[in-house]
């Protein structure tokens, strides 16, 4: 306890009255946030798919899968998963539903070719999506196998971090991550290189709900 | 004042390493170009700076109340909050978590509040081995060097370079001219550390009093991994790094990538708010925040408080005209550049880095970068004065400047020095420039232009300024 407070005592003889300032509130006004949301994942070297609903999301998610020779899929108990039971839909290939499934996740997902997610939100700004930890959801899924692949329906897109911020409401989860894009460095010669530790491919379906 | 002459030696040898300016150019420009293009992209750039810069001062006047919410709220999600008055302190308290924890091996996500301290010395002298995970950072941690930039710790290595380290951690020959190729060995050989480490240590580019959260931003994916795969983690941060509110830390975030590397948000934000909840997947079973203070409270209310702003974006590093010809490295600090050269005599000493406040044109490009316009021209003439008051400076750019002093505030003595040197230029003028010694101009691409025929009041008094 001794250094906290030297360090405290320290702080607040030096410190003084300040006002700290409101908060910014976004500027940004667009017409399309997910014309947007699909130009910025672009542009960070995402992949953006639109889809008109969900059945047209799932029918484009099956035929990527099988274009991707997907052989292990780990996917989050989390909308809009719950209900749609993939695994028996899709037998041809091996599934791990986190929460469900038995055997050993992390193996499973270092393993994966696969990891299918939901999302809290997605920022039109910057092409991000916002996925958290919690029952059903787990963070190696979408960290782990080859591919992180996103389900993201319209209604969760805002305009940016200070709209969404700015809505954010209760418990934060114990963690939260805003993904903008595949894993990448630039680490050698400035030059980019693609899937470091992370996904090397991050695909979004972004999909209208009929 | 060995540490000036050493600055000089480093800076000398940099120079004229052809290859090193090269690497030095073309990243900084790259860093710039980007930043500029990211900063342009949005709406109001300026106003969020200036409003970034008035969360900062705000905040760092009343730091104790926000580190003390910090503290509260991290405490109720779980994590455990730990200070640290000192460097030593700080990597006691990591060491003795991960011998607590019988932890051999730990997996690290980049962090200069590490280097700082010298967090991996400790951890290897307490038989913990830790391994750096962001690819450029392990690159020099193989390399034995320190980080030459505070982004981009590697960008002084060639790829033949980075090959060699690479081939011989993997035991086999890799290519250099196929950088995808050295990328996924990488991949592949640290991702077994990540499943294998049982600690992983972090910094922090953010905490976030309102919620108790740390914030942590990575490209690679590699700080996901470090506090999401091993049982334990501990986020080692300055006390300087608190936004009180979500807000404040989104017009943080907003300023960061972009200033850093022109991205408008790194490609991973990872938010981390206590250990696993008992309903989670995954996740670590403890979190401990070691908050480090290591010369930072005494800089509140002094002239240079203002450094306490700094979010180690290092885009003054990539402006600065001394960082882009000498290189980290010369800095003789893990902090180098302009926020370089003002902290580390601030932090570390300076008697020990007498040289750094020098090592500045003053020409201002850092502070107009800066996204919480953080004054450092007017700090680094600040501690040139301390040095002069301190007897810092060497002894013969004393006298120098005392004669210069002497002979400028002397109009006859002036006169008497230009007609001296425009004698003395003689055997050097080509023309209207001057032919700088090879000893001086290393890469034969300085100008210096000769002393023109008359002196400015010649002119004036020979009418040849008249229309």
């Amino acid at each position: 306890m001794n250094s906290r407070h030297k360090i405290l005592n320290q702080l607040r003889s030096n410190g003084r009255a300040a006002e700290t300032p409101g908060p910014w509130r976004s500027r940004r006004q667009f017409d399309d946030l997910a014309a947007r949301f699909a130009d910025a994942l672009t542009a960070a070297k995402g992949e953006c798919r639109r889809a008109g609903s969900l059945d047209d999301a799932l029918d484009q998610l099956h035929q990527l899968l099988r274009e991707l020779s997907a052989g292990k899929i780990v996917v989050n108990a989390e909308p809009p998963f719950i209900e749609l039971d993939l695994p028996s839909r899709w037998p041809d290939f091996q599934w791990h539903t986190v929460g469900q499934s038995d055997g050993d996740l992390r193996a499973f997902c270092a393993a994966a070719t696969v990891g299918l997610s939901g999302a809290d939100a997605a920022l039109a700004e910057t092409g991000s999506v916002i996925v958290s930890s919690g029952p059903g959801r787990s963070r190696l899924a979408t960290l782990l196998p080859e591919i992180h692949l996103a389900l993201v329906p319209t209604s969760s897109l805002t305009a940016d971090i200070f709209t969404w911020t700015a809505g954010r409401q209760g418990v934060l989860p114990a963690n939260q991550i805003i993904v903008s894009g595949p894993s990448k460095t630039g680490d050698i010669e400035q030059t980019m290189a693609i899937g470091v530790h992370g996904p090397k491919r991050f695909i979004v379906i972004l999909y209208d709900e009929g | 004042m060995s540490g000036v002459t050493q600055f000089r030696r480093k800076a000398r040898i940099a120079i004229s390493d052809i290859r090193l300016q090269g690497a030095l150019e073309g990243a900084t420009q790259k860093f710039r170009t980007g930043r500029t293009a990211a900063l342009a992209d949005l709406p109001d750039a300026g106003a969020l700076r200036d409003h970034f810069k008035a969360i900062r001062q705000a905040t760092i006047a009343q730091l104790a109340d926000h580190l003390e919410t910090f503290e509260r709220n991290a405490q109720a999600s779980g994590a455990q909050v730990h200070w640290a008055a000192d460097g030593d302190e700080a990597c006691r308290i990591i060491t003795g978590i991960a011998q607590q924890h019988g932890v051999k091996l730990t997996t690290k996500s980049k962090s200069m509040t590490s280097e700082e301290i010298g967090l991996n010395d400790a951890l290897a002298d307490a038989g913990v081995e830790p391994v750096e995970t962001d690819l450029g950072e392990w690159i020099v941690q193989l390399a034995g060097e320190p980080p030459s930039h505070i982004v981009g710790p590697a960008l002084h290595k060639t790829r033949q370079q980075v090959a060699e380290l690479l081939s011989k951690e993997a035991g086999k020959e890799l290519d250099a001219d196929d950088i995808p190729l050295l990328t996924a060995e990488a991949r592949r050989m640290l991702r077994q550390k990540f499943l294998d480490a049982g600690l992983g240590i972090s910094g922090a580019n953010i905490g976030v009093a309102e919620s108790g959260s740390i914030v942590l931003v990575t490209n690679e994916g590699n700080g996901r991994l470090v506090t999401s795969a091993p049982p334990v983690h501990i986020a080692l941060m300055g006390i300087e790094k608190i936004a009180p509110t979500w807000d404040d830390a989104a017009v943080w975030l907003s300023l960061l990538a972009r200033s850093a590397t022109g991205q408008p948000l790194s490609v991973y934000t990872s938010v981390v708010t206590g250990p696993a909840k008992s309903d989670d997947i995954d996740g670590p079973q403890e979190v401990h925040i070691v908050l480090l203070d290591n010369g930072r409270s005494k800089l509140l209310n002094t002239p240079f408080e203002e450094v306490l702003q700094c979010i180690r974006c290092g885009a003054c590093l990539n402006v600065c005209p001394v960082y882009r010809a000498a290189g980290g490295h010369s800095y003789g600090s893990h902090y180098s550049g302009p926020i370089g050269a003002v902290i580390s005599p601030l932090l570390f000493g300076l008697e020990k880095h007498a040289a750094l406040p020098q090592a500045s044109t003053l020409c201002g490009a850092c502070l107009d970068e800066c996204p919480s316009r953080i004054d450092l021209p007017r700090m680094l003439l600040a501690l040139r004065a301390e040095e002069v008051e301190s007897g810092l400076i060497p002894l013969p750019e004393r006298l120098l400047e005392r004669a210069a002093a002497r002979v400028m505030g002397n109009h006859r003595l002036l006169s008497a020095a230009g007609t001296g040197l425009r004698l003395g230029q003689i055997p050097l003028a080509q023309g209207e420039t001057l032919n700088i010694p090879r000893r001086f101009n290393p890469a034969q691409d300085r100008r210096l232009p000769a002393l023109p025929k008359k002196s400015f009041r010649q002119m004036w008094r020979d009418g040849d300024l008249d229309e």
